[in-house]
């Protein structure tokens, strides 16, 4: 089998995702190279491909119109697509603006006018066009990621969790947030990340996202009732992730899976 | 067999020699909680524990568990069972692993799980605390836990050993045992008694009266939307209950993408994902959709559904469903009362 094309492309990010790939280190991505051909990595190599895609891993959210035809242009190259990291997933903290309206004043002061400043509402990469799977993230789990890759070139459909980390928390034995009188988003929180941050005495600030269904009514009463954040803080918490995703049941992670992953529709 | 006596002094050497003879797994502190863990001296133990974050399961049943390790066409099992002794394990969570026991070798046997326990001496010991959310006082009072190959009691002076199983009669010898007098095993056989006094939370209704109005409001949905409303679906009154044993099935593969394993992980019906299953291409059904079904499934499984074949509830009254629940809506005795408090 010809080894499967690979791309990184950038949108509206910090390119710390592709950066945290990076960081796998030579041995590693040297061993992936035998499997898949990477021929386009802003961060790793110069190279630029215009050719067809096996797997196309965009980062970043959708901000500005101009971007809308190199997105299409992706989406039409690429077998699979898939949102690479929280801002192409959620807009992730791109997302704070959409609720703001003096933030260019606020970080640029005097140059707040420069007309590169000009942009839209941060959106995810799906406000474009379809995405077939998530890798969830502020910045993305690269183990995960490579779990995600390697079910492709398996023809199997990646499984993403839709629990809160309360489950990994659990299944590690943090002594939770909410014992020791803090607060945590960790029960609204989608998991997959092994709650890293509880477990070092941090609250969960839900770098994934929300879960499909969030119980965001009980979250606000358990940040208020045990977390003892006052009602402003209580809403303005949960902001710093999922700001595009209050008060909406989030879109289901896509299902639909093309051509180079056999779809399982197994639960994820 | 008769019961022995180990004085206070001579407590220490014996968990010293037990540390120094093979892995010895036993309650020690973590921050303001406590969990099962390898000891690695004496002074680490906390006996003086109420309850573990995770119950005992872990040991036998980790949260992830490999199962099979693949090379190509090659596939080796991976039951490497350590032989351990799993000290300070209370009455309630060997009343689980009775049920897990059962559970795990009803037809197909699972030897992931069984090859670990056998594996193991565990030995139990009377709780000297009890957590604020406990209710093992009054649950379940008809079952005898029984798959512990000691118990040990605290008494005035020392400790009462009484060794059920010749794995518990092989400890003795790492201690300066004594045989027990009467007053001393009559004082541990109180203490025994007692225990259940210390929880605060009492059942006040017999099982079966519990499982037979379970069966009655089942198709309440009021009731259980209610109960549920807060609820966040996040699993962990399910995660942390020692009588769980739901898991899913996941293959990772290595960077080589020739090799990799087959491990399972900690499943939890609350989540909303556990009952989402393939319809075939690209579709999808979850049969228990609202969080109303999937809290009433619990209660169903602890209180009512599994009762004939345990001999009585699946839930053991640790109480760690309620306090690791955040929205405080999982405790068994208030959602018990609620229940039982409701007109049919
Ligand atoms: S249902 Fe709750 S109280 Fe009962 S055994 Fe499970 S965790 Fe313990
Ligand atoms: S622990 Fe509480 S909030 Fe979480 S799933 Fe169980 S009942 Fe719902």
């Amino acid at each position: 089998m010809a080894k499967a094309k690979v791309a990184f492309f950038d949108f509206a990010c910090c390119e710390g995702c592709q950066i945290e790939m990076t960081n796998f280190g030579d041995a590693a991505f040297l061993e992936l190279l035998n499997h898949i051909d990477i021929v386009e990595f802003r961060e790793a190599i110069s190279e630029k491909t215009t050719e067809p895609i096996d797997v196309a891993l965009v980062e970043g959210s959708f901000t500005r119109e101009a971007d809308r035809a190199r997105l299409e242009e992706i989406r039409r190259r690429a077998k699979i697509v898939i949102a690479f990291g929280q801002c192409a997933c959620t807009a992730g903290i791109n997302a704070l603006k959409n609720h703001q309206k003096d933030y260019k004043e606020c970080v640029y002061g005097k140059d707040a006018k420069m007309p590169h400043l000009d942009s839209a509402q941060a959106q995810p990469i799906s406000a474009v066009i379809k995405v077939d799977y998530s890798a969830y993230g502020c910045p993305v789990n690269k183990y995960e990621v490579l779990q995600i890759v390697s079910h492709l070139l398996h023809g199997k459909a990646p499984v993403v969790p839709n629990h809160p980390v309360c489950v990994e928390c659990k299944r590690r034995e943090t002594v939770c947030r909410y014992h020791e009188g803090d607060h945590c988003l960790g029960v609204v929180a989608r998991a997959g990340c092994g709650a890293p941050c509880p477990a070092s005495g941090i609250p969960c600030e839900a770098c994934r996202g929300f879960v499909d269904q969030p119980n965001e009514t009980a979250l606000k009463k358990v940040l208020k009732e045990k977390g003892g954040l006052s009602e402003r803080r209580a809403e303005e918490k949960t902001l710093m992730f999922t700001a595009n995703q209050r008060g909406a049941t989030t879109a289901k992670h896509p299902e639909k899976s093309p051509a180079l992953a056999a779809p399982q529709g197994g639960r994820s | 067999m008769q019961e022995q006596f180990l004085a206070d002094k001579a407590f220490e050497p014996f968990l010293a020699k037990l540390i120094a003879a093979g892995p010895v797994v036993g309650p020690v502190g973590k921050r303001s909680q406590f969990v099962f863990a390898p000891l690695r001296s004496p002074a680490e133990a906390r006996l003086d524990y109420d309850v573990t974050i995770l119950p005992p399961k872990k040991l036998f049943f980790p949260p992830a568990q490999d199962l099979v390790r693949f090379d190509g066409d090659k596939v080796e099992g991976c039951i490497e069972p350590v032989a351990m002794v799993v000290f300070g394990v209370h009455p309630y969570d060997v009343k689980a692993l009775d049920m897990t026991d059962l559970l795990f070798k009803e037809r197909n046997e699972d030897r992931n799980y069984l090859a670990h326990r056998e594996a193991a001496t565990l030995v139990a010991m009377t709780p000297q605390k009890a957590s604020s959310r406990a209710f093992w006082g009054s649950i379940g009072t008809g079952v005898e836990p029984k798959g512990h190959d000691a118990l040990l009691t605290k008494v005035p002076g020392g400790w009462i050993y009484e060794a059920r199983t010749p794995k518990g009669t092989a400890l003795l010898k790492h201690g300066d045992f004594a045989s027990a007098t009467k007053e001393q095993s009559s004082a541990a056989r109180k203490a025994g008694l007692d225990a259940g006094r210390k929880c605060s939370a009492n059942l006040k209704h017999p099982a079966a009266a519990v499982a037979h109005r379970m069966k009655t409001v089942f198709k309440d949905e009021k009731l259980w939307n209610g109960l549920a409303e807060d609820c966040f679906s996040c699993g962990s009154c399910n995660t942390v209950c020692p009588t769980c044993y739901c898991f899913d099935v996941q293959d990772r593969w290595n960077l080589d993408q020739k090799s990799g394993t087959r491990t399972r992980y900690w499943d939890a019906c609350l989540a909303e994902d556990f009952s989402k299953v393939t319809l075939g291409a690209n579709a999808s059904e979850n049969f228990r959709e609202t969080k109303g079904e999937r809290f009433r499934h619990r209660f169903m499984r602890k209180a009512s559904y599994l009762n004939e074949k345990l001999g009585g509830p699946a839930c053991v009254g640790c109480g760690r469903c309620s306090a690791a629940c955040t929205a405080d809506i999982a405790d068994p005795v208030r959602v018990i009362d609620t229940i039982m408090g409701r007109p049919s």
